[in-house]
């Protein structure tokens, strides 16, 4: 498979996370958006692994091995945080939680 | 198996719950505390032996589990930021044996504080990229959970998300770049990246890589676009956490640009760096202008982070050997002028309750010790002479006008003159006749936080009255910054 058309399709995945993280109101979806764009990255690791015809790095694999753990560990602490936040508030709209501004 | 002080601080965290455990069942938190002190001592006495065999050369060993070796480079430059990063930490963890005496739960900040402090020392010491990536997010994640600290109030958890996105969205960028590195070299280690960039044309490619690098790592050093989170995420965590956010996980963003400015972005280097010094002089000015409009002084001195990462930025961006010195020594007098502020302005909070300026007239009239140590760090910020941020902003100053960017040489010397008006502020309003209750009632901090704050107060002044072994020191990490690549054997 050729590696231009996957790297377009991870772009087109990460840009899909970053409108997802830009767009939703329910703090879940946003999460969600956040997991889009970590798996946009490894595709384009796995994607990248076959350069060479006929031989696959296992270098890449295991890095997107241990960065699905990673994103794992991450996507844990977020839904805690969601809990304490649905909790406190009662919604999960994150438009109700904005009475800090940057 | 990594370095020392790694392995050290790797051990003790791993090991921090079980104290904790036996913390709760004495009920005396003050023994995750001090079991915390004495890690970090530890791991911080042992940079020391590291820092011996590093000046005879740099060195790397590695770490294979299966198809995987995880390499760790000592140079140093490592080992300049990780005594940075330590002797911070050990600070704050003296400082909250005290803060947090009263809060519940504390054996569970002791262990993210150290896994956090970890991650930090993993990330200067890692030699490739991707092992980079891994203690990124270690010390990330512990950062998330740390930030949401304080108990019951809904501005820590709402601080907390809001960086947890927008640094879960940076990482993902960081590692997206990581990818189209590695598609391109085949490597990630930054000996190898040196060597497989160090000759090569600019692509396409690299451009778009090193520009999304510089967003992923942009967001978590707070450059301007990217700093929305910070100034929330620094003002509700705990004083001594923000003092470490503010002081020392920033700049690990600056370290990872550094460093990748020498290795992987070589054929576009000084397009990047010209990217980069436009970002810095938008990143100064937000940061000394916003400060203005502050009433909390938290938030006040989170966004005044922000201005000088731009003077770090700067110094970067000039990319000569005298500015990344200048660049290197104002991360470690950062990390000490804002490790100070943050400290002093926790005590004041622990005594009045309250983070408004306004509240806080008249206060050094109760808290001697604490408002003088305020003073003096709040000058040193500004650049005052005799005080260690002059040295450092001095130094990217010279290096600016020696490299023909005297516009950037200009715009920091405008924009310390700008910081001194929110600075001023908070020291006239300390010294002002005090009018409320509560600092009429309040008493000077207890011990335990003033002796932290006395030992990096008086750093402040030692440093910058006799910079040498500093200068040194720094000199040192930005020559082997800028010698990798022949070090790499091109």
């Amino acid at each position: 498979m050729d590696a231009p058309y996957l790297l377009a399709f991870v772009f087109a995945l990460w840009a899909v996370g970053i409108y997802c993280l830009a767009t939703k109101r329910n703090m879940l979806r946003m999460i969600f958006g956040l997991e889009i764009m970590i798996n946009a990255a490894n595709l384009s690791f796995i994607s990248l692994a076959a350069g060479v015809p006929g031989f696959v790095d296992p270098l890449a694999h295991s890095i997107v091995v241990v960065s699905i753990g990673l994103s794992a560990a991450m996507s844990a602490v977020a839904i805690t945080l969601v809990v304490f936040a649905y909790r406190h508030y009662g919604t999960l709209d994150v438009r109700e939680l904005r009475r800090l501004r940057g | 198996m990594f370095a020392l002080p790694l392995d050290l601080l790797l051990i003790f965290t791993g090991l921090s719950p079980l104290v904790g455990l036996i913390a709760a069942r004495l009920n005396r938190s003050s023994i995750s505390g001090a079991y915390s002190v004495a890690a970090l001592a530890a791991s911080a006495v042992s940079v020391y032996e590291v820092y011996l065999e590093a000046s005879a050369g740099a060195f790397t060993s590695a770490v294979a589990v299966g198809a995987f070796a995880s390499y760790m480079r000592v140079d140093m430059l490592a080992v300049g930021m990780s005594a940075v990063f330590l002797l911070l930490a050990v600070a704050a963890a003296v400082y909250s044996v005290s803060y947090m005496a009263n809060e519940s739960g504390s054996p569970i900040y002791y262990c993210l504080l150290l896994s956090m402090v970890s991650g930090m020392v993993g990330v200067v010491f890692s030699g490739d990229l991707f092992t980079l990536f891994v203690f990124w997010e270690m010390m990330c994640i512990s950062s998330y959970v740390l930030v949401a600290f304080s108990r019951g109030s809904g501005d820590s958890i709402e601080a907390a998300f809001k960086y947890l996105v927008m640094s879960g969205a940076g990482s993902a960028t960081i590692l997206l770049g990581t990818s189209l590195v590695y598609g391109m070299s085949g490597t990630l280690s930054f000996e190898g990246l040196a060597l497989a960039f160090g000759r090569s044309q600019p692509s396409l490619w690299l451009y778009v890589a090193s520009m999304i690098l510089l967003v992923g790592f942009g967001v978590k050093a707070a450059i301007v676009p990217l700093h929305t989170w910070l100034p929330d995420a620094h003002s509700a965590a705990p004083s001594p956490i923000s003092a470490l956010l503010s002081g020392v996980v920033i700049e690990a963003g600056i370290y990872a640009l550094c460093r990748l400015c020498f290795t992987a972005f070589l054929p576009v280097q000084s397009q990047w760096l010209s990217v980069v010094a436009v970002l810095s002089v938008v990143t100064m000015l937000v940061g000394n202008i916003m400060p203005l409009l502050q009433g909390d002084v938290k938030r006040l001195l989170a966004y005044s982070s922000i201005g000088h990462v731009g003077y770090m930025l700067a110094g970067l961006s000039i990319g000569t050997e005298l500015a990344l010195t200048g660049t290197f020594m104002h991360i470690f007098n950062h990390a000490l002028m804002k490790g100070v502020a943050f400290l002093c302005v926790g005590a004041m909070i622990y005594r009045i309750g309250t983070r408004q300026l306004s509240d806080m007239y008249g206060i050094a009239r109760r808290m001697p010790v604490t408002a003088t140590a305020l003073s003096i760090s709040l000058f040193a910020l500004i650049g005052m002479p005799p005080l260690n941020g002059f040295m450092s902003e001095l130094t990217i100053v010279t290096a600016a006008f020696q490299s023909d960017l005297a516009w950037l040489g200009i715009s920091v010397i405008v924009n310390s003159v700008l910081s001194a008006a929110y600075y001023l502020r908070v020291v006239g309003a300390m010294f002002r006749p005090a009018e409320s209750a509560a600092v009429e009632g309040a008493r000077e901090a207890p011990w335990v936080m003033l002796v932290p704050i006395c030992a990096l107060v008086s750093m402040i002044i030692i440093f910058g009255l006799w910079p040498d072994p500093l200068m040194n020191l720094m000199r040192q990490s930005a020559a082997c910054l800028t010698t990798l690549l022949s070090q790499g054997g091109v």
